[in-house]
């Protein structure tokens, strides 16, 4: 019996084999916690979500339409923690950006420049709105086509579109800012 | 489960007569798209519906249509209840008689805001032969396309009540759409359009007297 | 399509390669997913263990005659709902159209003018609202003509084109239906029994 395939072992958790569950587990975890990391700015939030996503989808499993596309199911969940989530925890982003002051501070004395951009990467991407930020990672860090995000987020492709524009034009603002100082 | 448990369940699905494990399907369907407490909730519903005589179909069918567009568990709960006393009124006005079609027209209609009265007037208006699942359907049109309630409802009774058949009803609904989207007034464009089918109707030749089927 | 790469350029792509790196939960968290999971199922298992139990359990029952009849009775329904549990849920269903037999359906044409869609199809109460079903499913007919013809029932049914499996469009050309209860306006279609 081939158990490689997320149809095979979504099959074979339905019929009770629990530990399998944890292969599905191993498959998706990583990925998909980049993506809860850009979306939510921190580690404990984003583990928080993801493990909430695999709950939701281990208790919904047996309404998962199509197992051969269970990552993609399992992905539209964690999208919609991930905005919950973000909802809830806005005063922690607000603490992330109260922190910018010091951060900058920091980078100005310790010149380790490839770490100094990646911080400016991230408060840049924390900084836009939500749904822009979530657009931007679907499409250029998670390279989703436009159907494949509208699958995912229940928007319109046009409306994703604009989005991502959007957030690449207050990206390149923020981050040119940094630079032309 | 195991595999003798599957082998039972095997043997019961086999003695299922195919119109219901067709049903089956639609259950299995409705089961993977609500949640738990939802299908509970909108299955109690569509129980009192079957008790009550009245179809149970389109019941299922809103709350297939509220998963399908991702509403959530108690707004499809509200909008299948909605639907249930709905079609229990239609039932009322239309009598035992009325088809399943004709019962879920006049639900939209009310639920449009067409008053129980007007449908009873048509009813009566389109004789005893007819069925009204097509004037209720024009009815509700005019009102989605800001026609008033009272306008929308006189003319359309006037329409049944003139012998209007329903390919002039689907002529005349698409004259008034197209005149909407030209600019006309909703209204005026309903009364015109309305006078030139009885004014059609009246030329044609073998044209019954109104009310004759 | 070109313009999936419209908005790149060297400090996007820059910004994408850095936000690429790989990130990883704790050591810890998977068992902690999996523990969660099985105390999932650990529930589940207690559930119908105990519904099972409460069921089977041998139990004294003083019989009176009047209460024998009950009795049997309750056990002629419980084993019925026991064995039938899904075939009980399927009857309320009442039917989604159960058969499309030429004479209790008509086949229609619906067209849709979207020049910008990839996907367009047809979903309604005639086919439980999925926008999936391969028979309904339209066909650019170039221009941005989208068709698609399909067997509809006698009757009258609420629909909708659903554009990129994401939007949800009334049928400009259809008699409209207020249905507010889900956000959308839906169209109308009645259909009659052919005429022989």
């Amino acid at each position: 019996m081939d158990g490689s395939s997320d149809a095979a072992i979504v099959a074979r958790v339905v019929r009770g084999d629990v530990e399998a569950f944890g292969q599905l587990v191993a498959r998706y975890r990583d990925r998909y916690f980049r993506y809860a990391m850009h979306m939510l700015g921190n580690r404990e939030d984003a583990e928080e979500a993801l493990q909430d996503a695999f709950t939701r989808a281990f208790r919904s499993l047996s309404r998962c339409d199509d197992p051969e596309r269970f990552g993609a199911w399992l992905f539209r969940i964690l999208v919609n923690r991930c905005r919950t989530s973000g909802a809830r925890r806005s005063r922690r982003l607000r603490t992330f950006v109260s922190d910018e002051t010091a951060l900058m501070d920091a980078s100005e004395e310790h010149p380790a420049e490839q770490r100094a951009w990646r911080e400016e990467i991230d408060r840049a991407l924390a900084r836009l709105r939500p749904d822009q930020r979530e657009a931007f990672v679907l499409k250029y860090v998670e390279d989703l086509g436009y159907d494949e995000m509208s699958a995912a987020t229940g928007v319109g492709v046009s409306a994703l579109k604009m989005r991502v524009m959007r957030a690449c034009d207050r990206l390149r603002e923020m981050l040119s800012e940094v630079h032309s100082v | 489960m195991t595999r003798r448990s599957r082998a039972l369940v095997g043997a019961l699905a086999l003695a299922v007569p195919l119109a219901l494990s067709a049903q089956a399907t639609a259950a299995n369907t409705l089961n993977s798209r609500l949640d738990p407490t939802t299908r509970v909730a909108v299955q109690a519903i569509v129980d009192s519906a079957r008790r009550a005589k009245l179809p149970t179909a389109p019941l299922v069918d809103k709350a297939l249509e509220g998963a399908a567009k991702h509403s959530d568990g108690p707004n499809i709960v509200a909008a299948v209840r909605q639907l249930a006393v709905e079609l229990g009124q239609s039932k009322r006005v239309l009598g035992g008689g009325a088809s399943t079609a004709e019962l879920q027209a006049a639900a939209t209609a009310m639920h449009a805001g067409v008053p129980s009265r007007d449908i009873a007037v048509l009813r009566s208006a389109a004789g005893p032969h007819r069925r009204v699942t097509l004037p209720l359907a024009v009815m509700t049109d005019l009102i989605g396309r800001n026609v008033p309630v009272a306008t929308a409802s006189q003319v359309v009774v006037g329409l049944a009540r003139g012998g209007a058949h329903d390919s002039d009803l689907t002529m005349f609904e698409r004259n008034v759409r197209l005149d909407i989207e030209r600019g006309a007034d909703p209204s005026a464009a309903a009364q015109t359009r309305a006078r030139g089918v009885m004014l059609r109707g009246t030329q044609r030749p073998g044209t019954r007297p109104p009310g004759n089927q | 399509m070109s313009d999936d790469n419209l908005f790149d350029d060297g400090v996007i792509e820059r910004i994408a390669d850095e936000l690429r790196e790989a990130e990883r939960p704790s050591a810890d968290f998977d068992a902690r997913v999996m523990a969660s999971v099985r105390g999932i199922a650990r529930a589940r298992r207690r559930e119908r263990h105990g519904l099972w139990n409460r069921v089977t359990q041998p139990r004294t029952i003083t019989v009176r005659p009047w209460r024998a009849g009950l009795a049997a009775a309750a056990l002629l329904l419980c084993a019925t709902l026991v064995g039938w549990g899904a075939h009980a849920f399927a009857r309320m269903e009442a039917a989604a159209p159960a058969t499309l037999a030429s004479s209790g359906s008509q086949r229609i044409q619906f067209v849709l003018v979207a020049p910008n869609a990839k996907k367009v199809a047809v979903a309604g109460d005639f086919n439980g609202w999925d926008a999936q079903h391969p028979a309904y499913q339209a066909v650019h007919r170039g221009g941005g003509v989208w068709s698609v013809t399909a067997r509809v029932p006698v009757g009258h049914h609420r629909y909708s084109f659903v554009v990129d499996d994401s939007l949800w469009v009334a049928d400009p050309t259809a008699p409209r239906v207020i249905d507010d209860d889900f956000g959308t306006t839906n169209s109308a279609i009645v259909v009659e029994p052919e005429i022989r």
